[in-house]
């Protein structure tokens, strides 16, 4: 079986790590990572992600800011994006750290492994 | 001489300039002889202004002729003798100074009330006149001088009065300056806050979650560490959430609530304080859910309010009670300023939060100002005084009470809040989306 790929889309070299340790763990996905948010859709037109995980406070560009470049580009448009935010309050989510805003889906940091497997099954395209 | 039901009206003007404004004179004198002749003297002082004397000779009738028409007094000053058949004294004074504020008042004095009189002069009549020894030209001067000291002190209450509402409008606007500052400040500090510690609780959450994969069966030491560092992480992560919710004060809205969850949620976010003073927090909460409708961020705002001041007022060693119960409003103590408010009626089911210290308490003569913009028992620098006055304000929205008493044995403060319950019908006012599968 194909591994998926996911670009994780943050600024903190730590959680970056972290997540890609994870997720490789598991033997289903294959993580590459962008710490610079300017260079966001660049990275993702040349490492055509399945899934992206997507910070929200960043510098310079924010995720809502990256969102909307990728959306505009035709090639990265039905990529799904799962936002992951430090800005969540505990009434805005369901109980398994989640949330939809305007259509997007929302994950609260600090993300569980087992919430943040469930949300990328969840939202990965089917197999083209 | 008229008769003696009606007040005589003497209208005695001197022609020389009729366009000039009268000066109007109530002289209130039950003796015939002595009015005569004070009306003589009146006439003979030759005021450049014309003179017009009414007369009561009782203070029943004074009383009803000074009263103001229209909000302007009928008289500029009243010559008052304090013997009269109904009324002696300085029940005489006090009851035309009640009855017309604005008047001039001198006192009409014989040799056996002088020292009365001259006490009054110094207690708001304008000047008082021995009737033994009155001339024109000491009628007419004791008349003009104290026209213009009644006239001066009408004018300084007058300013006074728009300094004391101006001072009030100064301090109620920088109140809410200070609280609006206050919240918005707590904002930003609480977004910059969530996204410097959760990121690196994000690490260490991540951290747990590859260890326990890649260690399991490492043995119950390795799986109780792990366990342990989880639960932290998560305590962690839930002060954060507090402060965010706690800040969002721009989101508030009225929902249905259980106070017990409010009471709670506060405990945990103030759990390092308390355990920093070395003070303990007993919870002794309802069994049942309180629900009341209400602004819950609002409400955390006054809990972590009233709870801070509690631990702040108690040494070491201290308990801290926290309470919540039902009650029937009117069996609880009533604050008399907000009678006319509707707040709750006798009778209604009431949610009480109590929170009980075991400080000094607040000395009994002070104790109904600590409501009061600005006022504060902390040292300077400490306090701003406005906590309370805003705890107070967001009660009062809530259409409830907040009430501060002294209480013995043991010794502390007992601050309630009281709440109007909510008919007991179990809603489910959820905005939260379901689990994802």
């Amino acid at each position: 079986m194909n591994k998926k790929r996911i670009l994780v889309i943050d600024d903190d070299t730590g959680l970056t790590q972290m997540v890609k340790l994870n997720l490789e763990a598991t033997g289903h996905y294959e993580v590459c990572v962008e710490i610079d948010s300017t260079l966001a859709v660049e990275t993702a037109r040349r490492v055509r992600p399945d899934l992206i995980l997507l910070d929200y406070i960043m510098p310079e560009m924010d995720g809502g800011d990256v969102t909307f470049s990728l959306r505009e580009d035709p090639f990265l448009r039905s990529v799904p994006i799962i936002m992951v935010t430090a800005l969540l309050a505990n009434k805005e989510m369901s109980p398994n750290g989640t949330v939809n805003r305007g259509g997007q889906v929302m994950l609260a940091k600090p993300v569980k492994m087992e919430n943040l497997l469930k949300c990328i099954e969840k939202h990965l395209l089917p197999a083209a | 001489m008229s008769a003696p039901d009606s007040p005589t009206q003497i209208v005695h003007r001197e022609m020389r300039d009729p366009a000039r404004t009268p000066v109007r004179i109530l002289c209130v004198e039950d003796n015939d002889l002595d009015f005569i002749l004070i009306r003589k003297h009146l006439r003979d002082a030759r005021f450049s202004a014309p003179v017009e004397i009414q007369r009561a000779r009782n203070i029943g009738e004074a009383v009803s002729l000074a009263e103001p028409v229209e909000g302007r007094a009928p008289f500029d000053i009243a010559l008052l003798d304090l013997s009269l058949p109904d009324s002696c004294g300085v029940e005489t004074y006090r009851r035309l100074r009640t009855a017309a504020p604005r008047v001039a008042v001198a006192i009409l004095s014989g040799n056996s009330d002088e020292d009365l009189a001259l006490d009054l002069v110094q207690n708001g009549a304008q000047d008082y006149l021995p009737k033994d020894s009155l001339t024109p030209d000491l009628l007419k001067r004791c008349i003009i001088y104290a026209m213009k000291r009644q006239h001066h002190r009408v004018e300084m209450e007058m300013l006074t009065d728009r300094l004391r509402r101006t001072t009030e409008e100064l301090k109620t606007t920088q109140m809410q300056l200070i609280q609006a500052e206050k919240v918005e400040s707590l904002g930003r500090l609480a977004s910059s806050v969530a996204h410097e510690v959760k990121n690196p609780l994000g690490v260490i959450q991540m951290g747990l979650d590859f260890l326990e994969k890649r260690l399991p069966g490492a043995g119950d030491d390795v799986d109780s560490t792990l366990s342990l560092m989880h639960d932290a992480v998560m305590r962690a992560d839930s002060v954060i959430h507090d402060m965010l919710d706690f800040s969002r004060s721009d989101e508030r809205r009225v929902e249905s609530c259980d106070v017990n969850d409010i009471v709670h949620c506060v405990a945990r976010m103030l759990k390092h304080e308390i355990d920093r003073r070395k003070t303990t927090l007993r919870l002794e909460l309802a069994d049942s859910s309180l629900r009341t409708l209400c602004d819950p961020t609002g409400m955390e705002q006054v809990l972590i309010n009233i709870v801070t001041n509690a631990l702040q007022a108690m040494a070491p060693g201290r308990v801290l009670t926290v309470r919540t119960k039902r009650a029937l409003a009117g069996n609880i103590p009533r604050d008399e300023g907000l009678r006319e408010m509707n707040v709750m009626r006798a009778g209604d089911d009431a949610i009480v939060i109590e929170v009980q210290d075991q400080g000094p308490g607040i000395a009994d003569d002070i104790l109904n100002r600590v409501f009061e913009p600005f006022f504060t028992t902390k040292p300077t620098g400490e306090g701003t005084g406005l906590g309370l006055s805003v705890c107070k304000r967001i009660i009062e929205l809530h259409r409830g009470q907040l009430l501060v008493a002294n209480v013995s044995a043991p010794r502390g403060l007992l601050v309630s809040i009281v709440l109007k319950s909510e008919p007991f019908t179990e809603t489910a006012p959820t905005t939260r989306e379901g689990p994802m599968a």
